[in-house]
């Protein structure tokens, strides 16, 4: 099996994390039509669906669940 | 600094603590549900219960979308899987999830190809690939993972894809509080609402919660701080004699959600009149199949499916944990019939289930709180 892709893992200690309802914050680095290639804190790399986040660039942070792009995220001010 | 550093400060988790203590009334008992699996987790993970007064207590809900599959629908996917030439897929979890006919591990084990994915869009790759086969996504989830199958459904009919197609299950959030609500046997005082389900509904669809029952409900995030806030948010509630709809997890969750999926889960899916939970029974207008104008990706038009109704096993007492009237430690048969390893029920399969969390983090909750939150 190839190298799981970010968030793709299901392990005992975290388990399945689409069935956990969980999303993950993931940053764009490039654009390729409705699909983003995007990178978590660790660098791994996953492409993402957009259509449901509108036109996104690099740089813009996503929710990303199962694949798919379902919030952008706001500015978080940093040191509060 | 890593995103979620700020999020699992242990000063800020005391004095957020002492401020939740400070607001209880003397004597008064607090019951507030975490609707959502992901909230169960983390309030398992990290100890959450142990930052709260005696007197607040954190009741589990149905959101967790594995657990509340009927042993019958399963045994759908297991038929689906039989045919000759179908490949199924499906997320993690859902292949130890007991049906009557045993899980989907055990019949891959009798010949089935069934495949996890980690998204519904990995399973239409796996139809581009394989394009003598069929293949079926077998969906769960809420509305956190309905957009993805609906999103996945209109890449197949622009690409005209054809060996694809979706054995939705996808659950709605609302109905399954309306129906612990409605529930006798259960007494709350609050809702912390869904963080990520909300993302996509927004927070308006709970509006009734408040006007309709007096409850406060708000939406939280996933660290261990934003569920410790949302209690607080809670309390001060109370506290001021308000009940609202508020939302905690604003630096994602939008009030009214986020419309362009909104429009796509209108333009994919329509409404069952009726589905069954488990443990919860049928529940009106809870669950989404494949809308008319998308007939031909819908694997139960396309399949002919044994559709039973199978009862859970009788030590099961998963239902009574759904609506969280039973703590996960008080079924008969928990931590020795069922386990992770060998589940009987569906809240043991899934690590956000109530008893797995519970099972895993438990017993040692209040260690891994001093060695991970107040590192
Ligand atoms: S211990 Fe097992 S059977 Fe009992 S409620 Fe939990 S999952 Fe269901």
């Amino acid at each position: 099996m190839s190298e799981p892709e970010v968030g793709a893992t299901c392990s005992a200690e975290d388990g399945c994390i689409t069935c956990g309802d969980v999303a993950v914050v993931l940053t764009v680095t490039s654009v390729a039509d409705a699909d983003a290639v995007c990178t978590d804190e660790q660098g791994r790399q996953e492409t993402v669906a957009t259509e449901l986040v509108g036109d996104v660039r690099p740089g813009d942070r996503l929710l990303v669940h199962a694949g798919v792009a379902i919030e952008r995220l706001t500015a978080v001010p940093t040191g509060g | 600094m890593r995103f979620v550093d700020e999020f699992r400060d242990p000063e800020l988790a005391e004095v957020l603590g002492r401020q939740i203590t400070s607001l209880c009334e003397p004597g008064r008992h607090y019951k507030i549900m975490e609707v959502c699996g992901g909230h169960t987790h983390t309030i398992y993970r990290y100890g959450v219960q142990d930052h709260l007064p005696e007197n607040i207590e954190l009741v589990h809900g149905p959101g967790c979308p594995v657990c509340v599959i009927p042993m019958g629908r399963v045994d759908d996917g297991i038929a689906i899987a039989e045919r000759d030439g179908v490949i199924l897929t499906c997320f993690g979890d859902m292949m130890r999830v007991p049906g009557g006919r045993g899980s989907f591990l055990e019949a891959n084990a009798r010949g089935a190809d069934i495949r996890m994915v980690y998204s519904p869009l990995d399973a239409l790759r796996i139809a581009r690939d394989n394009p003598d086969r069929e293949v079926v996504f077998y969906a769960i989830g809420f509305e956190t993972t309905a957009p993805s199958t609906a999103l996945t459904i209109l890449r197949a009919a622009k690409e005209g894809i054809e060996n694809f197609s979706v054995f939705c299950s996808h659950v709605t959030i609302i109905p399954a509080i309306k129906a612990i609500l409605d529930s006798p046997d259960l007494r709350l005082d609050a809702f912390i609402g869904p963080g990520h389900v909300s993302t996509v509904i927004g927070c308006r669809p709970y509006e009734w919660i408040p006007r309709d029952f007096g409850m406060p409900l708000v939406c939280a995030g996933f660290e261990p701080l934003d569920l410790l806030q949302s209690v607080y948010m809670i309390m001060k509630q109370f506290s001021e004699g308000r009940a609202e709809v508020e939302n905690q997890y604003s630096r994602v969750v939008a009030y009214d959600g986020n419309p362009v999926a909104l429009r796509v889960l209108a333009d994919v899916f329509a409404l069952r009149p009726f589905f069954e939970w488990r443990g919860l029974g049928s529940i009106a207008h809870s669950a989404l199949q494949l809308s008319p104008r998308y007939a031909q990706y819908d694997a139960e038009l396309r399949y002919e499916l044994p559709g039973v109704r199978v009862a859970d096993p009788k030590a099961c007492q998963c239902g009574e944990v759904l609506k969280g009237v039973l703590k996960p430690w008080e079924c008969k048969v928990f931590g020795t019939a069922c386990t992770p390893e060998t589940p009987i029920g569906t809240c043991m399969v899934s690590s956000e289930g109530a008893c797995a969390a519970y099972y895993n983090y438990g017993q040692y909750a209040k260690q891994r709180l001093n060695l991970e939150v107040l590192r």
